[in-house]
């Protein structure tokens, strides 16, 4: 296993190398390491599949567009994480349909669970699809992504102390949600 | 168990949530179509739209000539950090290094400060860098076709230095000096 994922990211730099020479099949490559977290990144931080697919598809044409710009930094999987994360905000800031999109998880669409995600994880995972908007971005950066308070504050354009803020929000409301949860069961 | 604990073990729980999930439907189809559209087809609007700002530029040059051409000829003002000097073009032309270096610079400059903006400003950078590199690449690609085209090294002088006066407004701090002949 460690071989197979030394072997990727052996690849992965070779892959970035040509995608930045514009050779689309290694850009495939990349997408193809990297879409399983973008795409989860994304279905977390809206609670709709049909969101998450357009912010990930919108996540990786951008990321193809700014090439150029990647200049390893971070890792290429955080670089497209960033990227991923302005999807979000600018498909949300266009549609300005998060109370509806609210009812719409509510009513008819299943929740952002995997088959992954079962028992105490399937409350959880439904719990924070439930959360407000900032509350649900911050958390699903800091606890299921494991980025720090300035890093989720870099990539969400606030403040640390507000992540931390929003983080200690999500928490209580989470806590809420699951003993909720617990008491109907 | 109290608050604490149990607001500890929910974040511990949530760190246990896969991060990687596997879309319903390849993604890759509606990504590979975006990005495989011909670069000539983005061309050539992009190319109207630059030779329309060349064109503008040079009738108002015009306008202004035509205008002060019985005037006594006016004392030069031009701020050190505005001064252009005048371009030499040839076949083989290629950046200088000190642009090079300037743009280096800029570039890592400029990531900093887009990390201060909001998401929306960000964004509008982001997006207006990315055209401006888009006709970067796009004027370099017909040059290819075309090396001693003069309006396309004009158009490129011009995109490098949109690039360039872009990154300088939200670095904001640079003095450094644009000098038509490192391109």
């Amino acid at each position: 296993m460690i071989a197979s994922n030394e072997l990727e990211r052996g690849g992965e730099a070779e892959w970035i190398a040509r995608a930045m020479r514009a050779d689309t099949g290694a850009f495939e490559s990349l997408y193809r390491l990297h879409i399983g977290r973008v795409y989860g990144l994304c279905l977390r931080m809206t609670g709709s599949v049909a969101e998450a697919e357009d912010c990930a598809q919108e996540a990786f044409i951008q990321a193809w567009n700014k090439l150029d710009r990647f200049r390893g930094d971070s890792t290429f999987g955080t670089w497209l994480h960033r990227i991923a994360v302005n999807a979000v905000l600018g498909r949300m800031r266009k549609s300005k349909r998060e109370h509806d999109r609210i009812q719409l998880v509510a009513d008819t669409e299943k929740p952002p669970v995997t088959e992954a995600d079962t028992g105490e994880l399937r409350d959880l995972a439904e719990a924070i699809d439930r959360l407000p908007e900032g509350a649900r971005h911050v958390f699903v950066l800091y606890a299921v992504y494991g980025y720090s308070h300035e890093e989720a504050g870099g990539m969400l354009g606030i403040a640390p102390g507000t992540s931390k803020a929003q983080l200690h929000r999500a928490r209580r409301l989470l806590a809420q949600q699951l003993e909720d949860t617990r008491l109907e069961s | 168990m109290n608050e604490v604990d149990r607001n500890d073990r929910i974040v511990a729980a949530a760190g246990r949530l896969p991060e990687e999930i596997s879309p319903e439907r390849d993604l890759w189809p509606g990504i590979a179509e975006t990005i495989d559209r011909p670069q000539r087809a983005r061309w050539t609007p992009m190319f109207a739209q630059a030779a329309a700002v060349v064109l503008l530029v040079g009738a108002s040059s015009g306008l202004t000539y035509l205008a002060m051409q019985d005037d006594p000829a006016p004392a030069a003002i031009v701020a050190p950090d505005l001064l252009f000097e005048p371009a030499s073009y040839s076949a083989g032309y290629a950046l200088g290094p000190e642009y090079l270096e300037a743009r280096s610079e800029m570039s890592a400059r400029l990531d900093e400060e887009l990390a201060r903006l909001s998401p929306e400003a960000r964004d509008d950078v982001e997006k207006n860098l990315a055209v401006i590199r888009s006709a970067i690449a796009e004027i370099n690609t017909a040059l290819d076709d075309e090396p001693t085209n003069r309006l396309l090294q004009q158009l490129l002088l011009n995109a490098y230095q949109d690039e360039f006066a872009l990154m300088r407004q939200v670095g904001g701090l640079t003095n450094r000096v644009m000098s038509r002949q490192d391109i």
